[in-house]
């Protein structure tokens, strides 16, 4: 039996339904009942239960894709904040794709301090060490551009479904754009009044992740200051 | 807890500076939305509540009886302290102040003290025996930069808001508040001046200058900062920013 | 002021409430944007704000749990707080307050999911009139959701205590220097389950059980607060 709606927005310890609901993340089960964990909505699906956290710091996961700054290296590599409470391990191969012989190369000329990666996590222990690889097509260092922040719990909203936020941010504010699982997303373009425009949108998009028709909102506000033209 | 700036977010600040722009889209002598909340803290004497942008400074005042300084028998004492909460950023750590908080303190004290803001002379009860003791606590509540700006502010506006003290060795009609002097902070990143520094922009600056100035527009405290320099001709631009800016935030004091 | 003969005349107190009734309160989430959590609570003249930093790593690393995150806390009051100036820094007092606050928040964290990590609580206390570490413990609990930290059930707390022979909820620092006892109190309100007791003065047997009752009254109270609270914040905004 559910206690509430879905979509419904709820607060950590209300209780949210009773039976053998399969309970994911954002939800806890004492006995036969569900509790939500989170300040979130809940997301109700046949039997799963889910609450998307409106709320909350990144934490790692396989596969993701970050945006790092590199805030100190090793003699085989680099560690990475993620704006997370934990940090990335690069080693110098993950980087290159490529053995590296430590003796005979510096390798310092592939990444100093300060520097903004592109990366995807490789794995993550149980104790949350983490390691990143960034040799794939497009990552690693990244270069000029302007990097902003958004709360990673609304991540899934800067890239809407079958990535549609995605594309009219980059296709009306004509950028191109990064999109961190941990927040932090590049972005790129030729005219910094449409950069302004994007960041604008995100801003928009983080504050009002949970309405509904906020891609077409978005699409309206671009293209309004894409028509005023230049100062 | 050091913390290090993206080189994307260095050169982004940079080049816009560049062009005379800001990441924030202000002026460089623009300063973020201000506002004052007098007397939010009734146990004290005087508070106020000063809000630069996102920056969050309280600051209350407390009057006691004290004995004065051997060396000055004949005027009340002012004690200014200043805390960096741990609940403001997540570099501010709990503990003994950090030199930050220290030199917060002691440039806010240095700008209050100088212009003879508070009459001190007026706040002796019996000489070289009992004065009154004026401590001005400064909160800093969220930082978002430049918290010298927003600590004078608030240590000011607590002062405008001081009421008489309810004892009976009080006999003064009203709290002793001759001068209102404003500290205006400038900021330098690549060779151009701008004021009121938020967190961003205090993160890539190569140097500040604070300068505090009273009514009629002279100096009564100053302090340089950060690792770079000002030429002679940065500075004079400085302070007529200063000076400037600080009768705009003067006539917020009312 | 000196102390009244009576502190209850006509079944009122001295700021004109009932026995059972609690101050007016007010809580807000989110009122601080650098903190990843943030709570205000004002509560008759307390005005406390909470903060959480984290989870995030910890500092220094020896301290680092292989297993859980380690939450910790500091209860702090402002000098300007009370009516004579109080010295800047910890004291006894408040380095006391500190560890109740960590063991009566603890129980409801999922500290777990976070190994190696720290969660930050820091209190503040604005301007006090008894009850603060409550209200303080009130607020981080907002705060800790408010940071999107999982819980399994808010924290709620309260003094209750006693005046002249009658069993009182939520003193004011009058009360407090008047009456005889003084019990702070939180709770998981889902399950009136105690995380924190601390009682000075003298209950009677049956007293306690009654002061007990008060308080349960006095947490449902302020979960409700807190909930909406967290829901203002959150909320969908009608016309956005």
């Amino acid at each position: 039996m559910l206690h509430i709606q879905n979509r419904e927005l709820v607060v950590p310890g209300q209780l949210i339904a009773e039976g053998g609901y399969r309970v994911h993340e954002g939800a806890f089960r004492e006995g036969e009942q569900v509790y939500a964990s989170v300040v979130g909505l809940a997301d109700l699906r046949g039997q799963d239960i889910q609450i998307i956290p409106l709320q909350g710091r990144y934490i790692p996961k396989r596969g993701d894709v970050v945006i790092g700054v590199v805030v100190d290296s090793h003699y085989s590599g680099w560690i990475l904040d993620m704006d997370s409470p934990y940090t990335g391990n690069l080693f110098v191969s993950d980087l290159l794709q490529r053995k590296v012989d430590l003796v005979r190369e510096d390798i310092n000329q592939y990444l100093s301090m300060g520097d903004v990666v592109v990366a995807k996590v490789k794995d993550v222990d149980e104790r949350m060490r983490v390691q990143l690889e960034a040799g794939e097509p497009g990552m690693g260092r990244v270069e000029g551009g302007k990097l902003v922040k958004v709360s990673p719990t609304k991540v899934p909203r800067v890239i809407g479904r079958k990535g549609s936020m995605l594309n009219t941010l980059q296709d009306v504010g004509e950028c191109r754009l990064r999109v961190g699982q941990n927040g932090r997303i590049m972005i790129w373009g030729r005219d910094p009044r449409m950069i302004n425009a994007v960041v604008e949108a995100l801003l928009m998009i983080e504050r009002e992740a949970h309405t509904s028709g906020l891609t077409d909102r978005v699409h309206l506000m671009l293209e309004k200051i894409k028509s005023e033209g230049g100062e | 807890m050091y913390k290090i700036v993206s080189s994307v977010k260095r050169d982004y600040i940079a080049d816009l500076v560049r062009q005379g722009k800001r990441i924030d889209a202000r002026t460089l002598d623009q300063f973020r939305e201000i506002s004052i909340e007098v007397g939010p803290v009734k146990s004290a004497q005087g508070s106020a509540l000063v809000k630069i942008g996102k920056t969050q400074v309280i600051a209350g005042v407390k009057v006691e009886h004290a004995e004065p300084f051997a060396d000055k028998p004949d005027s009340g004492m002012l004690i200014v302290n200043a805390e960096l909460l741990p609940l403001a950023s997540p570099t501010f750590e709990p503990g003994r102040p950090s030199e930050n908080a220290i030199e917060l303190a002691r440039v806010v004290d240095r700008g209050i003290r100088e212009s003879d803001a508070i009459d001190l002379e007026k706040l002796v009860i019996k000489s070289s025996e009992d004065v009154w003791a004026v401590f001005i606590d400064i909160y800093v509540l969220d930082h978002d930069g430049n918290l010298i700006d927003a600590s004078a502010l608030a240590a000011m506006a607590a002062l405008l808001n001081a009421k008489p003290l309810e004892d009976e060795a009080w006999t003064l009609p009203e709290f002793p508040i001759q001068k209102k002097p404003v500290a205006v902070t400038v900021a330098k990143i690549n060779d151009k001046l701008m004021v009121d520094p938020c967190l961003d922009e205090e993160g890539v600056m190569d140097a500040r200058i604070t300068i505090a100035t009273i009514e009629d527009g002279s100096i009564c405290a100053m302090q340089k900062g950060g690792i770079k320099c000002f030429s002679r001709e940065e500075l004079e631009q400085a302070y007529e920013l200063a000076r400037v800016k600080g009768s705009e935030l003067r006539a917020k004091l009312g | 002021m000196k102390k009244p003969e009576k502190l209850i005349v006509d079944g009122k107190r001295l700021d004109g409430r009932t026995p059972d009734e609690l101050r007016p309160l007010k809580i807000e989430a989110g009122i601080l944007e650098r903190a990843d959590g943030s709570a205000s609570v004002e509560l008759g003249a307390n005005k406390v704000l909470a903060a959480v930093y984290g989870p995030r790593e910890m500092h220094p690393r020896h301290l680092q749990q292989p297993d859980t995150a380690v939450l910790r806390c500091r209860y702090n009051m402002a000098p300007f707080s009370v009516d004579e100036r109080k010295r800047p820094g910890p004291d006894r007092r408040s380095v006391e307050i500190s560890k109740v606050t960590r063991e009566a928040l603890e129980p409801v964290l999922f500290l777990e999911l976070y190994p190696r990590s720290a969660i930050d609580v820091f209190i503040e206390v604005l301007q006090a009139d008894a009850g603060t570490r409550t209200a303080g413990i009130t607020a981080a609990a907002v705060a800790l959701a408010d940071a999107g930290v999982p819980m399994r059930d808010m924290i709620s707390s309260v003094a209750v205590g006693k005046i002249d022979d009658t069993r009182v909820l939520d003193l004011t620092k009058d009360e407090d220097n008047w009456g005889t006892t003084d019990m702070p109190i939180a709770m998981m309100p889902r399950k009136k389950l105690i995380t924190l007791l601390q009682m000075d003065g003298h209950f009677a047997k049956e007293e306690f059980g009654q002061a007990l009752d008060l308080a349960f009254k006095g947490c449902e109270q302020i979960y409700g607060a807190q909930r909406q609270a967290l829901r203002d914040k959150y909320a969908i905004k009608k016309g956005e």
